[in-house]
């Protein structure tokens, strides 16, 4: 197994230290900001995927009174209460959570990171130093008091960008994934500093473009979305159809009035939407 | 031999997982549905069945219900 991972991350580790090299040699940023400057282009690169996340989390609120009835439906069983949920979410074409994909994405880049910073040798006289506060990104991030300040940034970075992207109705889980910064600062604590500057980069990246997509992006679509709303939706992927029943009478009866002749109308538009 | 699979999963899930929580649009989640699969299916099908998940868990896929059948 070691046998199979071992060569992939040197490769890995090579791309990130020519990426690094590039910025370095090329743009002639500094060490630290050539960290910044990668974790920008990677969050660049995934833009597309995560725009549609957010704007998928603001429908989110139409249907809030729907789903609060769903979890007092299924208060005593959280299995089924998941289950009921995700089948709204289907019949509504709406998904409050994050796709997997994304985020595995970044895995490759953290590790390469990683090692790049663990074997990384500045050439003499070069600046490693990040805003005059770290005095080197390949060191461990407690070895000077500069560190401990990256560390408090990189818990509330965290703590913000948690709110932004993992928008779950469920409060408990919401203030776990709030904590687990907490519990975590101990063990990023050993990390090269640099690497904390990418995930604070990156925390700090969420949370403007969770500021911006909100700012910019019309709760409701344009009018021209209805034109093509009359199409049939697309063919499901290979794990659809199952488990989605169609939607029950009793749903939108037990919302207010006010929201029950919403789904309909926000089905058509979302599913105009998904095809742009 | 499909426990090798469910022991990586759960590495995933303690380390990169726990650093970045998010919720899976789908149900189950996708580090779920990998260790059902695995224990259901055995090691080679349950890791492609597992991976043909991760790669429909993306932003233009809708989410859902969808077990290990």
């Amino acid at each position: 197994m070691m046998l199979f991972v071992i060569p992939i991350i040197s490769q890995l580790e090579t791309v990130m230290r020519h990426v690094l090299n590039w910025f370095h040699g090329t743009l002639h940023l500094p060490w630290a900001w050539s960290i910044v400057a990668t974790t920008v282009v990677v969050r660049v690169l995934l833009v597309p995927l995560t725009v549609r996340q957010i704007h998928s989390m603001q429908n989110l609120q139409r249907f809030a009174p729907q789903m609060k009835e769903i979890q007092k439906k299924y208060k005593a069983d959280k299995q089924k209460q998941n289950e009921e949920l995700m089948k709204f979410y289907r019949e509504n074409n709406i998904n409050p959570a994050a796709s997997c994909l994304p985020m595995l994405f970044q895995i490759p880049v953290f590790i390469s990171l990683y090692y790049a910073l663990r074997h990384f040798h500045a050439p003499k006289g070069s600046d490693v130093s990040f805003l005059h506060f770290i005095p080197s990104i390949s060191a461990h991030t407690t070895t000077h008091w500069g560190g401990y300040i990256l560390l408090v940034v990189y818990v509330l970075s965290q703590m913000a960008s948690t709110l932004y992207m993992s928008a779950t109705a469920d409060k408990t889980q919401r203030m776990l994934f709030m904590l687990m910064p907490l519990v975590f600062v101990f063990v990023i604590a050993r990390f090269p500093a640099g690497l904390v500057l990418y995930w604070v980069t990156t925390n700090l990246w969420t949370v403007g473009q969770g500021l911006i997509t909100r700012r910019l992006m019309p709760k409701t679509p344009p009018p021209d979305l209805f034109k093509r709303s009359s199409r049939t939706p697309p063919k499901d992927d290979a794990g659809g159809g199952n488990g989605a029943k169609p939607s029950t009478p009793e749903q939108p009866k037990a919302a207010p009035s006010k929201a029950s002749g919403q789904p309909r109308r926000v089905r058509r538009k979302k599913g105009a939407a998904r095809r742009r | 031999m499909y426990r090798l699979g469910v022991g990586l999963v759960w590495l995933y899930r303690v380390t990169w997982g726990a650093l970045f929580p998010t919720t899976c649009k789908y149900h189950p989640s996708c580090s779920q549905y990998a260790i059902d699969a695995l224990r259901e299916k055995g090691l080679v099908r349950g890791s492609a069945l597992a991976g043909w998940r991760l790669l429909r868990c993306n932003p233009w896929s809708r989410g859902g219900f969808d077990p290990v059948r």
